[in-house]
């Protein structure tokens, strides 16, 4: 896991995930002395609701991901591309807020790749160490 | 529908940053079917502002309702405790629904979340477009249901401009020429012969052109 350097400052990052790409129990791998993991999990990626991704800031949040299946792989479709068409809208909000877009991310993860689910962690911890905190936590 | 669109978040933070309580109306009709002032929308909208103002130091308290129609008063009246209870109404709805919610409650400032802008359709996923102008005289019968009045850039009743290019209008090259849509209609259904006749210059009063415009139902008086 990355390190953060700032003393004081263990990231909250949320996690929103299709139950194909991500389980509880890889959630609490994750989270550690270095920053707090909170899942949510959803039938599909496409359950995300704009207003989802930005209660997920109000409720403290320094950074929002969302998990959704490979292209071509969503059980249901389109699933994932509904949830990138919303991830890009909600981006588009959080630099009218003045939080910055890179604190929301989509990653397409396989069935099963940890390696890659803990690639998408580190990616956001780095983010955030130029970030810090949510100003509006 | 009526279709409309929000405003950007800098303008609507800006309008209502001087009150602690708000209401944000949203509409269950028009504006919700175009994905600018139904419920959905105002609960993003609700929470983008809490998080605006919060990254600025201030708490305000947001209340989130919709109404089936905001242009109508049994509906209206379902919000009267929530208006009475905050500073300010932001309404999604369109013009008419914001006039009406300010008009039947005086001491509430009333503020436009949207910016309305024309009756259409959705002709494709994403995509609404004008296709009628409310002109109060309609003439769809006799251009096999292609409006002149909306979908020509200028007007014409009595045939096109002759400026159009491989069907596209010569004034905008993204619009189909109307006239173009006209003929080909009037050619599968077989009344070309309705274009033959000379139509003379319209009378624009009833389209609004001397004010706003009243329709009163006796009939539906009791």
């Amino acid at each position: 896991m990355t390190a953060i350097t700032e003393k004081d400052f263990k990231p909250v990052i949320t996690i929103f995930h299709c139950i194909n790409t991500f389980s509880e129990a890889e959630a609490l791998d994750l989270s550690g002395d270095n920053c707090e993991i909170r899942s949510v999990k959803l039938a599909c990626s496409s359950m995300v609701k704009d207003v989802f991704l930005l209660r997920a800031f109000e409720a403290g949040a320094d950074a929002v991901v969302v998990f959704a299946c490979p292209e071509g792989e969503c059980r249901y479709i389109s699933g994932n591309l509904r949830a990138g068409k919303r991830v890009e809208r909600v981006k588009g909000l959080l630099d009218e807020i003045g939080l910055d877009r890179r604190r929301l991310a989509l990653f397409n993860i396989a069935t099963g790749d940890t390696d890659a689910v803990k690639q998408a962690t580190d990616d956001t911890l780095e983010v955030l160490k130029q970030l810090g905190p949510n100003p509006a936590a | 529908m009526i279709v409309a669109e929000q405003k950007p978040l800098a303008e609507i933070k800006a309008s209502v940053a001087q009150y602690e309580k708000l209401l944000i109306l949203g509409c269950g009709t028009c504006v919700k079917t175009c994905f600018a002032g139904g419920e959905d929308e105002v609960a993003t909208l609700a929470s983008a502002l809490r998080l605006a103002f919060k990254k600025d130091g201030k708490d305000i308290k947001i209340e989130e309702l919709t109404v089936e129609r905001q242009c109508e008063d049994e509906f209206i009246q379902e919000a009267a405790a929530a208006i009475e209870r905050n500073d300010a109404v932001l309404s999604l709805a369109c013009g008419a629904g914001v006039q009406d919610i300010a008009s039947r409650f005086a001491a509430s400032p009333v503020l436009p979340g949207v910016n309305t802008t024309f009756i259409g359709i959705l002709e494709k996923q994403g995509l609404f477009i004008e296709e009628c102008s409310g002109c109060g005289d309609c003439k769809l019968a006799t251009y096999g249901g292609v409006c002149p009045v909306t979908r020509c850039a200028k007007k014409l009743f009595n045939g096109p401009c002759g400026g159009s290019q491989n069907g596209k209008c010569e004034v905008d090259p993204e619009t189909d020429c109307a006239w173009q849509l006209i003929i080909d209609r009037l050619k599968a259904l077989g009344q070309m012969d309705n274009i033959k006749h000379y139509i003379p210059p319209n009378d624009w009063r009833p389209s609004g052109a001397g004010g706003p415009r009243k329709l009163f139902r006796e009939d539906l008086v009791v």
